[in-house]
């Protein structure tokens, strides 16, 4: 530091952010092109493979390939838009606003490099697994467990550089975007360790520690908070820091933006079990799911309100400025979506629309046109001032606008009609309620066949806008130059930033902890430790009242000492976050799962039934066919009795599912025969005319993995699962047992087979499930 | 027709007492936002926006 001269210039790295910006915008072509794709093998099963027969004249023949099955494929396109595309541009936003708002470069070259490759490295390697079907079986985290371990290095070498930049910022006050941006960090630190805990196998294959209601509980845990600190909060710190650039004036309200921020980070939390109503969650947890999610409207609408209304007297700027467009209408889709979610999270409202294509129009809302169109907003602000230069074509920027408008509005209205309709037929009965008045599945598929065809049609259009940004942005910067901003910066001014541990140990903050402390002995004791407890709560309160009003200790000032201090901040940040996961995870894992069976226990799987369910889990079944019939009558009367607590008690992973594009397969054990299974496989519209399941040509060729069985039933027995110790030569004559018996009933109705194929494999791990053992039954027999 | 065990009935009581720790929560936050100094307020809202001038006009057109 030159200490005559207090005013130093610093030049930011502004080189990262474009970057980042091109890699999400090279993602988001990979992502969307990936979505239509998708949408058109649910259209056209011949888009699973078979296409390839049609574009090379014949010299490729197959019926399908396994690479490219719809199962395979969603989970590359889900990861691909959240973590490669919003990844992407959520870093970019992030690191431009951080080093202004701080007043200072990032902490480390280095680590900003290492970073942006290390992120872009583990996109390859999903890029490269998820085809090959190398999967976790839970939805967003499929990656398997080396890549998990990557994205977790590389996460905390972004959160070091940035709480590395922020300890050395030359700005006393901390903005709210940072918040949001802080929440982010600390919360899907949290969120992701604790889903992706696993017991590795071999390199490429693991099992959930948790199983069965307690991965679900744990899985939408971290789902649903994957959309609120992943595709939420780090968007809104961008909102907060880049709508008030654009419209070039300051947020609407300050205060809504702090009472927004503490009300979303708290509630969002608590709201994961909404995914799960009417299954077999216990019900206290549904309520809650339901509470906290109905509570989400107003900090959502707040927050939404803020950025539309700091929009004010810059509305004629609409017209002209296609940033603002695209801000306007991010903000407005956000509030939209953020309606419609609580909406979706009442029981009798999900009772209709969980399992249909309604969901699938919900989550595009917000990533179509929240994410994407403040995505695109954030670029074409952003690419003439890192390219010194305007941008190349305004006109095409509200091309853009206009295609992706037209696009995401197809898209959704097709999808809540196809949902609402498909629920509807799904649920209906007779007057009498006593039949089903759909009882065939495929009749309610065939009605909303028209509906995915407009979806497809949808994000053909919004992939389109995103071609031309890519075209645009490419243009700006080939006409441009690559410049970095720069910064006047009087380094003589200090504050204590040391002192940051003030403002999170002091008088409020003790007695708060305290109160909390004793309030939650009181709640789980009972007897003497109850009354000590209530007592000592008590005593909290009057000793803080007596030390507030004896002392005039300015105890106000706390908040604002917050609001300069990262490291409080921070650990309030982490407190309010895990309250609300503590208090719905701890007690559905700790209690004991043997008492809490609902008078059913599942059977553990044979060893060619295990090996039949990873294939099923590689195959990616669960992303159209769930596990779980609801407590609700048509699934009752569609599928049989309902999923019991028990049933699933040893699924690592559970496989309950949360899209119904094909039947729940919770009961289909002993429903229809081997061979049907077998001929379905091969050709699905052999047995059912009019399906859109692909066909597996390759289950009858591969071979099943028998090798890995011994690895893979020693992990479940450390897992808890009632296994013998399991000794190789045992495994193998129960695989080849089993498989023979398969194979003769197969041959018998003129399905010849392997025994050692897939195929065996997977028929014989469908014909298990239902399977349980009645322990009330058991009960009365022995007694 | 459906029968779910309640295996544990300490557990029907958290989600009221998740909604009122929620609501104190809210409750102090907006105090909070409430009684911030209105110099401190205009300081962080103004924080976007120091290296461009501020535009502060009202639009007549809107």
């Amino acid at each position: 530091m030159n200490s005559e001269n207090p005013v130093q210039t610093i030049e930011y790295n502004d080189s990262c952010v474009r970057h980042f910006m091109i890699a999400s915008i090279i993602f988001s072509i990979v992502g969307l092109l990936l979505g239509v794709l998708v949408a058109s093998q649910l259209n056209f099963w011949q888009m699973n493979g078979k296409f390839l027969e049609w574009i090379t004249l014949g010299a490729f023949k197959s019926d399908g390939v396994e690479f490219l099955t719809f199962g395979r494929l969603r989970p590359l396109h889900t990861n691909a838009a959240i973590f490669a595309f919003v990844g992407n541009m959520m870093f970019a936003g992030i690191y431009y606003s951080l080093q202004r708002l701080c007043r200072a470069r990032l902490a480390s070259d280095l680590l900003t490099r290492i970073h942006f490759w290390g992120w872009q490295f583990i996109i390859i390697c999903a890029a490269i697994s998820l085809p090959c079907g190398f999967t976790r079986g839970k939805e967003y985290a499929e990656l398997i467990w080396p890549i998990n371990l990557m994205v977790a290095v590389i996460w905390l070498v972004f959160a070091a550089n940035f709480f590395w930049t922020l300890a050395k910022r030359n700005e006393r006050s901390i903005y709210v975007a940072i918040w949001f941006y802080i929440a982010t960090i600390v919360t899907v630190t949290m969120l992701y360790v604790v889903n992706h805990l696993s017991l590795p196998t071999s390199f490429t294959h693991s099992y959930s520690i948790f199983a069965g209601v307690q991965d679900a509980l744990v899985q939408w845990w971290y789902g649903h908070n994957a959309v609120a600190f992943f595709l939420t909060t780090p968007i809104l710190g961008i909102m907060y820091y880049f709508v008030p650039k654009a419209a070039n004036r300051p947020v609407y309200s300050y205060r809504l933006s702090v009472v927004h921020f503490w009300s979303l980070v708290f509630i969002y939390i608590w709201a994961g079990p909404h995914h799960l109503l009417n299954t077999a969650l216990p019900n206290w947890l549904q309520s809650l799911g339901m509470l906290f999610s109905i509570m989400l409207w107003a900090p959502s609408w707040g927050g939404m309100l803020n950025g539309l209304l700091t929009l004010r007297g810059a509305w004629h700027k609409l017209r002209t400025d296609p940033v603002i467009k695209f801000f306007a209408a991010g903000v407005t889709f956000y509030g939209m979506a953020t309606f419609e979610g609580p909406l979706m999270a009442i029981k009798s409202v999900n009772a209709l629309s969980h399992y249909t294509d309604w969901t699938i129009g919900h989550v595009h809302g917000g990533t179509l046109g929240w994410n994407g169109f403040m995505a695109a907003g954030l670029f074409y602000w952003l690419a003439p001032r890192l390219w010194n230069t305007k941008l190349f074509s305004t006109g095409l920027a509200n091309l853009h606008f206009w295609l992706g408008m037209v696009g995401i509005l197809l898209y959704i209205a097709s999808m809540w009609i196809s949902g609402i309709t498909q629920g509807l037929m799904l649920n209906g009965t007779n007057a009498e309620g006593t039949l089903l008045q759909y009882p065939n599945f495929l009749d309610t598929l065939q009605s909303i066949r028209p509906m995915m065809l407009f979806r497809f049609f949808g994000g053909l259009i919004y992939f389109t806008g995103f071609v031309l940004l890519a075209y645009n942005i490419a243009r700006t910067a080939l006409k441009g130059t690559p410049v970095n901003g720069t910064i006047e910066v009087d380094v003589s001014e200090s504050w204590e930033r040391h002192k940051g541990y003030s403002s999170f140990f002091n008088a409020p903050i003790a007695y708060s902890a305290a109160l909390i402390l004793t309030v939650m002995c009181a709640i789980f004791t009972s007897d003497i430790a109850f009354i000590l407890s209530v007592s000592a709560s008590i005593a909290v309160c009057v000793i803080a009242y007596a030390h507030f009003d004896v002392g005039r200790v300015k105890w106000s000032t706390w908040h604002d000492q917050l609001l300069e201090h990262g490291f409080g901040f921070t650990v309030l940040v982490i407190i309010a976050a895990a309250i609300g996961g503590a208090i719905q995870i701890i007690p559905t894992v700790t209690m004991e799962r043997a008492n809490n069976v609902e008078d059913r226990l599942q059977i553990p799987y044979t060893p060619l039934e295990l090996a039949g369910r990873d294939i099923y889990v590689t195959e990616g079944c669960y992303n159209c066919h769930s596990q779980m019939i609801r407590t609700i009558v048509p699934d009752v009367m569609r599928y049989g009795d309902y999923s019991r607590l028990g049933e699933s008690i040893y699924d690592h992973p559970f496989q309950w599912g949360s899209k119904r594009t094909g039947p729940d397969l919770a009961r289909e054990g002993g429903l229809r025969s081997d061979d049907w299974h077998f001929f379905h496989m091969r050709n699905p519209r052999d047995i059912s005319p009019g399906s859109n399941m692909p066909n597996y040509p390759w289950l009858f060729t591969k071979q099943t993995k028998v090798e890995q069985l011994v690895p893979k039933i020693n992990a479940m027995r450390r897992l808890g699962v009632p296994y013998h110790k399991p000794v190789e030569e045992e495994i193998m004559a129960q695989v080849d047992q089993q498989a023979a018996e398969i194979v003769q009933r197969l041959a018998a109705k003129g399905a010849v087979v392997e025994p050692d194929k897939q195929i065996v494999a997977l028929i014989a791990y469908l014909q298990k499930l239902g399977s349980y053992q009645d322990l009330k039954a058991a009960e009365i027999a022995d007694n | 027709m459906f029968q779910r065990i309640i295996f544990e009935d300490w557990t029907e009581g958290i989600p009221e007492l998740s909604f009122w720790l929620t609501f104190g929560v809210f409750l102090a936050i907006v105090l909070r936002a409430l009684f911030m100094k209105k110099e401190k307020l205009q300081h962080l809202e103004n924080l976007p926006l120091e290296d461009q001038p501020c535009d502060n006009t009202e639009d007549e057109q809107s």
